[in-house]
Formats: C-alpha cells, structure tokens, sequence
C-alpha cells in the first residue's frame, strides 16, 4: 500500500483521493441535481427577492437590498448543498451496500471521513461559484475579505457536512434522510436573516436569532462579502469551530463503532 | 511459518441477541485451500464478514498471516481479498471503475493501477463489456467483476463466498482453472460453497459449520475415507437426505 507516515499513523493518500475522484464521479452522473437545481433556486431568490423587491426597498446599513440579501442566499445554498451531497454520499453507499467495498480495504476512518468532507466541500464550490456568477449578472457580488469569505463557506460546510454524515449513517429510509432539513435546516435559515436583520425582528423573537447557529453564519459570510454585521465575528467563529470539533468527534466515534457501517 | 488465517473463539452476537457465530476457531494453514462449508444461516458469512471488517466482533480473535484483524485493521485488510455472496456493487459504474476504485483505495499507483485491470478484464473475458454499466451485464459477467475486483491487490488470502453461484458451467470450469493456478502461485484461498463436487475438485482441506460452531474439520481425504464429502456434510450438519431430496421434488 501507497502511503506517508505522519507520526505513527500512515496516510493512504491514493485511498483518500478514490473517494473523493469516486464521488465526483458520482455527482457527475447527476448534475442537473447535484449543479443545477440549487442555481436555478438562487436565480430566483436572487432575482425575486434581490432584484424585483429588493428594487423598491431602501438600502440596509448603506448596501443595496440584493447586496444584503446574497449572503443569506448563497448561506442557505451552502447549507444544503453540504448536508445533501454528505447525507446521499453515506446513505446509497449504506443503500446499495458499495460502503463494504471501503470497509474490507485498508482505510482508516479519518480517511474516510475526509474524504467525504472533501466532496462535499467540491459540491459547496462549484454551487457558491454558479451562484456568484449568477449574482454578478445581477450586479450584486462583493466580497470584502476573501479569506473570510473562503473560512465561512469550509467550516459550514464542514459543519453540515459532518452532520449529513450523521443523519446519512442513521436514517433507514430516504424519508428519515428529510428529517433534519424539513424541521430544523430550512426552519432555522430562514429565520437566522437571510432577508432582514435581527432588528427588522419584533422584540420578542429577537432572542431566537441570537440563539440560532444560522444567524452567526450569515452573519460572518454576510460580514466577509459587504463588511456589514450584527455580532461579534470572533463569537460567531468561535461556537463554529466549537460544533466542528463536537461534530467531527461525534462522527469519528460513530465510524470506530461501526454505528450504521458494520453490521 | 504463521498460518494465513487464525480465528480463535470467535463469537458474534447481532443487536437483536441473534447469536450467529458462537465460539468458533478456525485455522488456515499459508497456501492451502480451503472448504467452508455449512447449510445457510450457519454462520459461514458472518464469520467471513467479521475477518475482512464488515462485521463487528463480539468477542474473540482473527489474525491474518499474525496481523490481528481488529486492532491492527488496515494491516490485515491490505493481505485480504473478498468475492461477497451479494453485488455489493455501484451499479451505475462500469466494470473498470469498480475495480480501479477498489484498487485505489488499496492504494495502489495509478499506472499499475491500469495495468493490472487491464490483465484482469482480458483474465476474466471482461474486455468487451468495460463500458457497460454493472446493471446491465448478466449474472455470470457480474461475478466476473466482482471476482476481478477481489483480486485487484494480489491478495494473500483471497476469500470467495460462494463464488459459483448464479453462474455457468463454462465460466464455473473456467473459473475452477484459475483458482486453481492461484492457489499454486501462492495464494491461499478460502472457499465457501454449497457445491460439494467443488470443494471435492478444489480444496485440500475443509471444515464443516454448523449453529455458529465448526463441527467437523480435517484434511479432505479423511471426508472421503469416511462415506465421501456429502455423508460427512449431512452426518456434521444434522440434515436428513431423504428430507433435501423431498425438498428438491
């Protein structure tokens, strides 16, 4: 076996690139879903929202509304792009048993979980890209701070990448795959400002944005793209990397018991 | 010299309290091959399944050529090759990418990669059907790539779970030949099967598993010193002939 030893531990490099060339591959197969459906949705968003409301609506902390709005669009965009490429990827291979072909082969679970991870970060760009072009025919894309920008969209998609993996060893049915986005993903973004900012909330739901993750990482994209926030950034990257590390554990733990891999 | 494989009081309990495997021990001597054999719920593929980590182990010990299976897993899996009873297959993907995949993730170059599918598909009369999605070929060339892919790594220890099953007489001789040439290169192989006139032409020695425990096992002339590999399977098994052959009318 092809592979470089870091301390003790020896990487496959040439087992994780399989994964991550396989799932593309995998995508590839289906880029209508996988590409374009989340960019036709943008368009609209984007064109209904940014453009035909976001017209005859005044400005938001000095941005034009379309400028306001991207960042929560492309967030929402990120967030299923993540949670479903990480949530299909686990559960057919589970479905159609192919996840035996990477068990009885010499990976280890980091290896396996990276390189998951990596496919969902390649879905989460090529989406964030069209979606940007997208914008741009609109003339609404800045981006402030590219480095900012780039740590927004790999921690959340780490962050739902992680948790699709979760849901994608757990469910047993496709309709168990919907649960989380159905009744917490879709729920929560909405209210976490994708279309207004927490002040625009009445006074008694505000305590619901400060506690929704969604709020922080629209937030923090939204600061990297116009410069424009509503708390603190560092706090906002802090409890990222806090459910990242929590998720990534979580998961680990879950693949060195088998939990839903092994019989 | 250590034995291929090593399987000590393994016990493997499913989490509804199936006990499927209880107990059982097992060696594998380097370059033997090997006869599994047991009626079906015996326990033949779970333990097939705890040695190459699909299943979890409940309790005991695998070694493969003294590498242990579980805590020294990727090891073990490096030296093992596996032919399941089921397609556990993309079967949207292509016999190349089913088999370059499984060789990736042994981690094998890219260039030997080719080289070595391209040897396997002409191997296995594969050539012709390379762009044809695994869906669309018929039993016997699904198992063909399902063998191919088991063998991708030049594994030590090649692990066939009913290998014949499904397929042809010209494929089944054909295959009978290779395994053989195989197996005296070198490589041991462990062959599950309910074919006996298989294990009769193939194996050297076997081994009989019944209610999650080996009942029998030993060389295969003492088998058939002793009323022949069929009397000895149903004597070790508890099956009554006349009660299969009442089942096959």
């Amino acid at each position: 076996m092809a592979g470089t030893d870091i301390g003790s531990v020896t990487v496959n490099w040439i087992g994780l690139w399989t994964i991550i060339r396989r799932e593309i591959s995998r995508l590839l197969r289906v880029p209508i879903q996988a590409f374009v459906a989340p960019w036709i949705s943008a368009l609209m968003f984007i064109f209904i929202f940014g453009y035909v409301v976001g017209s005859r609506i005044a400005t938001i902390g000095g941005h034009k509304y379309l400028e306001f709005v991207l960042p929560g669009i492309l967030m929402m965009s990120i967030v299923n792009a993540a949670f479903l490429q990480a949530t299909s990827q686990v559960y057919f291979q589970r479905f159609m048993k192919y996840v035996e072909e990477a068990l009885v082969a010499p990976l280890s679970y980091a290896e396996m979980i990276v390189g998951t991870l990596a496919a969902v970060v390649f879905r989460t760009a090529a989406t964030v890209i069209g979606i940007l072009v997208i914008a741009a025919v609109f003339g609404g894309v800045k981006v402030v701070s590219i480095p900012e920008f780039l740590f927004w969209v790999v921690i959340v998609s780490g962050i739902f990448g992680l948790l699709g993996i979760a849901i994608g060893l757990w469910a047993q049915n496709f309709e168990q795959l919907t649960v989380l986005n159905i009744f917490f993903i879709t729920p929560l973004s909405f209210v976490g400002g994708v279309f207004n900012t927490v002040s625009m909330l009445p006074p008694w739901l505000r305590w619901l944005a400060w506690g929704n993750p969604f709020f922080y990482f629209i937030n923090g994209l939204r600061h990297s793209m116009i410069g424009f926030n509503e708390a603190p950034e560092p706090l906002g990257a802090v409890l990222s990397l806090t459910l990242l590390v929590i998720l990534s554990v979580g998961v680990w733990r879950l693949f060195s018991v088998g939990y839903g891999l092994r019989e | 010299m250590l034995p291929a494989l090593c399987v000590t009081n393994l016990r493997k309990v499913y989490r509804g309290g199936t006990v499927a495997v209880d107990g059982l021990s097992l060696t594998v001597e380097e370059g033997d091959f090997f006869g599994f054999l047991g009626p079906n719920g015996a326990g033949k593929s779970t333990t097939i399944h705890c040695i190459t980590g699909i299943a979890t182990v409940t309790s005991g010990k695998i070694e493969v050529f003294g590498v242990d299976a579980v805590k020294d897993y990727r090891k073990a899996r490096a030296l093992v090759g596996l032919s399941p009873q089921e397609f556990n297959v993309d079967v949207f993907a292509t016999p190349v990418q089913i088999v370059d995949w499984m060789g990736g993730y042994f981690g094998i170059p890219a260039a030997e990669r080719k080289k070595r599918i391209d040897e396997l598909m002409e191997r296995f009369d594969l050539t012709a059907h390379v762009k044809k999605p695994f869906r669309a070929l018929s039993g016997g060339l699904k198992r063909r790539v399902i063998l191919a892919r088991a063998l991708i790594h030049k594994p030590k220890l090649l692990i066939l779970d009913e290998p014949t099953a499904g397929v042809d007489v010209e494929l089944r001789i054909d295959l009978w030949r290779y395994l053989s040439e195989l197996n005296r290169d070198g490589t041991t192989i462990l062959l599950t099967t309910h074919y006996l006139e298989e294990v009769e032409r193939l194996c050297r020695n076997i081994a009989i598993v019944a209610r999650g425990k080996i009942v029998r096992q030993g060389p295969k002339e003492d088998f058939l010193a002793t009323g022949g590999i069929e009397g000895a399977y149903l004597a070790a098994t508890g099956a009554k002939p006349d009660h299969i052959g009442a089942g096959a009318a």
